[in-house]
């Protein structure tokens, strides 16, 4: 056998590849993480810089002069990606290259998919306005559920069992690990006006959002205490981000290279995959070998590194069917005080909306009821520019007005299904990064069952704003959504070798020691956050991989 | 406490859930006083901005442990209805007597620091450790060369054992007198956690989720209360280790009462200073009125009064964030008196004489829309005055309160 420099490389810090690279070590694997950022500067620090950042974005907190050219984060559509930008850019979500990755700066909302999401071809395509896209996914919600309870384990979930066992026949096998974390009064008092409502024959309930938040005391981490900055960054660490698997995979023994930036997968003769090029910050070009390769990137960098590679692609489907979901808020004054800007920005949702027979015509969605008033339009010192500026108000007065405002602001918002389409894309651009490699060039239209599903949405927020009595509702334009930071497709997963990338275990059809886990990996997303779901396929996918490495890490087997 | 016996009678197990309810609200106020005394502000002096981070983390952690012993203290009260007792709320005041307890340790108000986190230890000391050594010497090096008291192990959790001995060697038929209507449940005072005592299961179910949260299992020590103070025990150690200056804490007096004639313990330390001497009477009152109205929402059949029950518990939870909370961060942010040099105030959680609420519940809405009344005209006289900024938000909180609740 050939002497290799690692068993494992996962090339990627962020949630999948830490969790695949801490039970690896775990059990017993000489396992490597390459990552792209660092986890320079401390958690403290970057607080500090978001506190004093003049604009506050997803990113403001981990601006790094170096990293942020060779190794970009985009902050917006239009600074990092090549993508047609009139008459705007499409695709709008973004991510961070960062030891523990994206989730530094995610909501930590963690709803399983539906036993449907995973069915979506066979449950609904019957109908002329199905997407041709659309296709079952090669495991069901059976295969997955006993890793759905592991990646919340594992992540540190809060969640009501009550509220979400057996949710649209979904049922739960465990216990979450922490009871929810409490409703806002916002949410209590949305909930007792709308409750038991219907809206085309759907009925509404409010139910606590399930989150890799801590509820009390968990894994050595504290519980939330309501510092309501979630995103960009938790100050305390109370909700769950990748590095907590990054440091137990190293405390396990991996090794962490960081500001590494991998260039090429290299393909041996027999089609195996060992070899990583990558270069370090100072653009010195290393190399390093490993039995098994994990490509844990996201779904832009890791369909770029393979399209670098020109690895993995005999289905032609690397890069295709690039998703997110459509996300739109809206915005109303309730005629009472429901106090927001206190704890998590969301705490409560309703599901009644993920699943029905309309899926097999438009597109199926959740609605968060949020707790940071209007700042998503405006920061709360808008209404005391509005009050001096416009009201001619002053003192008490003033102090008066912007309190009777800020206390009744409420956000709605939704999250829609994104069909895939394989039009929808990540290929490499000719511009490229200082390290003078390619950016991603996107391509991306939602599709119309998804824009149905938005409009379907739109409506259904303003029968909520209705039945609380809200007035200066604002739905924005009927078309327009925002990112939801949910980055999936580009590498999915399939039985079928022509039409898909991995098979039912994240490994690649075409090398058998090439497993890609992520978002990527998803043929359909349904409506919920995507992270727990990758995380339960990550840990899934990190058996087989033990198993091929002759360890095992079934559930249960680490406690 | 001896481990070994067993509780045989109702009236036993009435009186060790008293105790239970004596130390589980004497603890959460002990814990509360060391939060107050968190600093928050760099201009406060004494931290840098990374330092700052930890006491925020620190805070966060207390607060939610003290929140827990408020349903610890809850679902006592659960329980001791369940089988036809009356929530009791009464307790000596601070600094209490080392020897009242059988855990030997004082429960007492301190600020945030090496002897507080040393107590709470203590307090929260599991039943079973095997590192008890390691413990006794993380203790001494708490303390060493101060006039540390003696490190004496003996918990909280047996007082449980010995309460859950009663639940189960009582017949069940005999014990679970109370109404389950009576039983206080998440659908009336929002306390997501709180389990309705109606039978053994549920007792056994209650007492498990009071002693899990304190002293943890023996496999997740990290995670219990215990496992919280000391990781933070260390962290302040390692502070002092490395020679920073970090002083997180307000200087505040221990065991503050609001005035001689409060003579609270023998060895209180009356407040001096006029100002805050008013404010910590005023927390006290509020405090006061605030526990009346919990325990009579637990002590009587919701069936009927559902809508007021519901508000007694909303205003009393209500209470604590936006007045107690302030109040008692605000009374630390000023002066103790001449007696005290460079010293700060504190809220002396003085239980002030008082009748139990009526069960009748229009009078008992009566008294509490007066004293409410009362209350607020005394925050009204006191924002005239020069307050520390958190002392005026609760005074203005306590008017809102007033108004919302005598709507």
């Amino acid at each position: 056998m050939t002497a290799r420099d690692f068993d494992v490389v996962v090339i990627g810090a962020g949630v999948a590849g830490a969790m695949v690279a801490y039970r690896l070590a775990l059990s017993g694997a000489n396992v490597l993480i390459l990552e792209a950022g660092s986890q320079n500067p401390s958690r403290a620090q970057m607080v500090g810089s978001y506190a004093i950042a003049s604009i506050k974005s997803p990113h403001s907190p981990y601006v790094q002069s170096e990293a942020d050219t060779k190794a970009p984060s985009p902050d917006s559509p239009n600074d990092y990606y090549d993508q047609v930008q009139a008459p705007q850019p499409q695709y709008k979500s973004t991510y961070e290259r960062r030891t523990g990755g994206s989730t530094w700066h995610w909501l930590g909302h963690t709803p399983r998919m539906l036993r449907s999401d995973f069915r979506m071809r066979s449950r609904y395509g019957h109908g002329p306005a199905f997407p041709a896209g659309f296709v079952d996914w090669p495991i069901s919600y059976d295969d997955l559920e006993p890793w759905y309870c592991e990646a919340e384990k594992e992540m540190g979930v809060a969640g009501s069992d009550e509220e979400w066992n057996d949710l649209f026949d979904s049922p739960r096998s465990k216990r979450f690990p922490m009871s929810p974390i409490w409703p806002s009064y916002s949410d209590l008092r949305i909930a007792e006006q709308i409750n038991g409502k219907r809206f085309h024959d759907i009925e509404f309930r409010v139910r606590s959002t399930p989150s890799a938040r801590n509820s009390a005391l968990y894994d050595g981490r504290p519980p939330c205490a309501g510092n309501s900055i979630c995103v960009p960054l938790c100050p305390i660490g109370a909700k769950y981000d990748g590095s907590v698997h990054v440091a137990k995979a190293t405390t396990a023994g991996a090794a962490l290279w960081e500001q590494c930036v991998v260039t090429k997968l290299e393909k041996d003769e027999d089609g195996s995959v060992h070899t990583v090029h990558f270069v370090t910050y100072g653009n010195v070009a290393q190399t390093v070998t490993a039995a098994i390769l994990v490509l844990a990137a996201n779904a832009i960098e890791s369909p770029k590194l393979l399209l670098m590679s020109q690895l993995a692609n005999s289905s032609d489907q690397v890069g295709r069917n690039l998703m997110d979901h459509l996300s739109k808020s809206t915005f109303g004054l309730a005629p009472e005080p429901l106090f927001p800007f206190r704890g998590p920005p969301s705490t409560s949702g309703i599901e009644s909306f993920r699943d029905g027979e309309f899926r097999s015509e438009s597109a199926g969605f959740r609605i968060s009821l949020n707790n940071d008033g209007w700042s998503r339009k405006s920061a709360p010192y808008a209404e005391i520019i509005d009050g001096v500026m416009n009201k001619k108000l002053i003192g008490a007065e003033l102090q008066s007005a912007v309190f009777d405002r800020v206390t009744r602001q409420v956000r709605l918002s939704c999250s829609v299904e994104v069909a895939p389409d394989s039009n929808n894309r990540v290929e490499l651009s000719a511009t490229t990064d200082a390290l003078k490699l390619p950016r991603p060039k996107i391509t991306f239209s939602p599709p119309e069952y998804s824009y149905r599903g938005l409009a379907q949405a739109r409506e259904t927020l303003a029968e909520m704003f209705r039945l609380i009595g809200a007035t200066e509702v604002d739905l924005g334009d009927p078309r327009a959504y925002d990112g939801a930071g949910h980055i999936m497709g580009t590498c999915r997963m399939g039985n079928d070798t022509k039409a898909s990338v991995v098979d039912a275990f994240c490994r690649s059809h075409d090398h058998k020691n090439l497993f890609i886990v992520g978002s990527s990996v998803f043929p359909t997303v349904g409506s919920p956050n995507p992270t727990l779901t990758l995380a339960a396929l990550a840990l899934r996918a990190a058996q087989d991989v033990a198993r091929q490495l002759g360890a095992r890490t079934a559930p249960g087997t680490t406690q | 406490m001896n481990p070994t016996e067993s509780i045989r009678t109702r009236s036993d197990l009435l009186r060790l859930l008293c105790e239970a309810a004596e130390l589980e609200h004497g603890i959460a106020c002990s814990y509360l006083f060391a939060a107050f005394s968190l600093k928050r502000d760099l201009t406060e002096g004494g931290m840098t901005w990374e330092e700052q981070q930890k006491v925020r983390r620190w805070a966060g952690q207390l607060y939610f442990i003290a929140s827990q012993e408020m349903l610890h203290l809850a679902l006592v009260w659960n329980l001791t209805t369940a089988i036809g007792g009356t929530p009791y709320y009464l307790r000596p005041n601070f600094p209490q007597s080392p020897q009242y307890y059988p855990i030997r340790v004082p429960i007492a108000l301190e600020p945030f620091g090496l002897r507080s986190l040393r107590r709470f230890i203590l307090y929260e000391h599991p039943r079973a450790l095997t590192e008890s050594r390691d413990i006794e010497s993380l203790l001494n090096s708490a303390l060493a060369g101060d006039d540390a008291e003696d490190i004496v192990f003996s918990s909280i959790g047996q007082l449980y054992q010995l309460i859950e001995s009663g639940f189960q060697s009582i017949s069940e038929k005999e014990l679970f007198i109370g109404k389950p209507t009576q039983q206080m449940t998440a659908d009336l005072v929002h306390f997501p956690d709180l389990v309705p005592v109606v039978d053994r299961a549920s007792a056994v179910k209650a007492i498990e989720e009071i002693t899990h949260q304190g002293e943890g299992t023996q496999q997740d020590r990290d995670d219990s209360h215990f496992g919280a103070f000391v990781s933070i025990l260390n962290e302040l150690l390692d502070s002092k280790k490395r020679g920073s200056p970090f002083c997180p804490a307000r200087p505040a007096i221990c065991n503050p009462s609001a005035g001689l004639e409060r003579a609270y313990g023998a060895k209180a330390n009356p407040i001096e200073d006029h100002l805050a001497m008013r404010v910590a009477a005023l927390f006290d009152s509020i405090y006061s009125l605030m526990l009346r109205m919990l325990a009579w929402s637990f002590e009587f059949d919701s069936q009927g009064v559902e809508p007021q029950l519901k508000l007694f518990c909303q205003t009393a939870i209500d209470l604590m964030p936006r007045v107690l909370l302030p109040l008692g961060e605000g009374l630390m942010r000023m002066p103790a008196g001449s007696r005290y040099p460079g010293q700060t105030a504190g809220p002396g959680f003085g239980l002030t004489r008082h009748i139990m609420l009526p069960p009748d519940a229009d009078n008992t809405m009566r008294l509490c829309r007066e004293r409410f009344t009362e209350l607020a005209t005394l925050a009204q006289e006191l924002l005239r005055l020069e307050l520390s900024e958190p002392a005026k938000n609760g005074c203005r909180h306590l008017q809102q309160i007033s108004e919302t609740f005598s709507a």
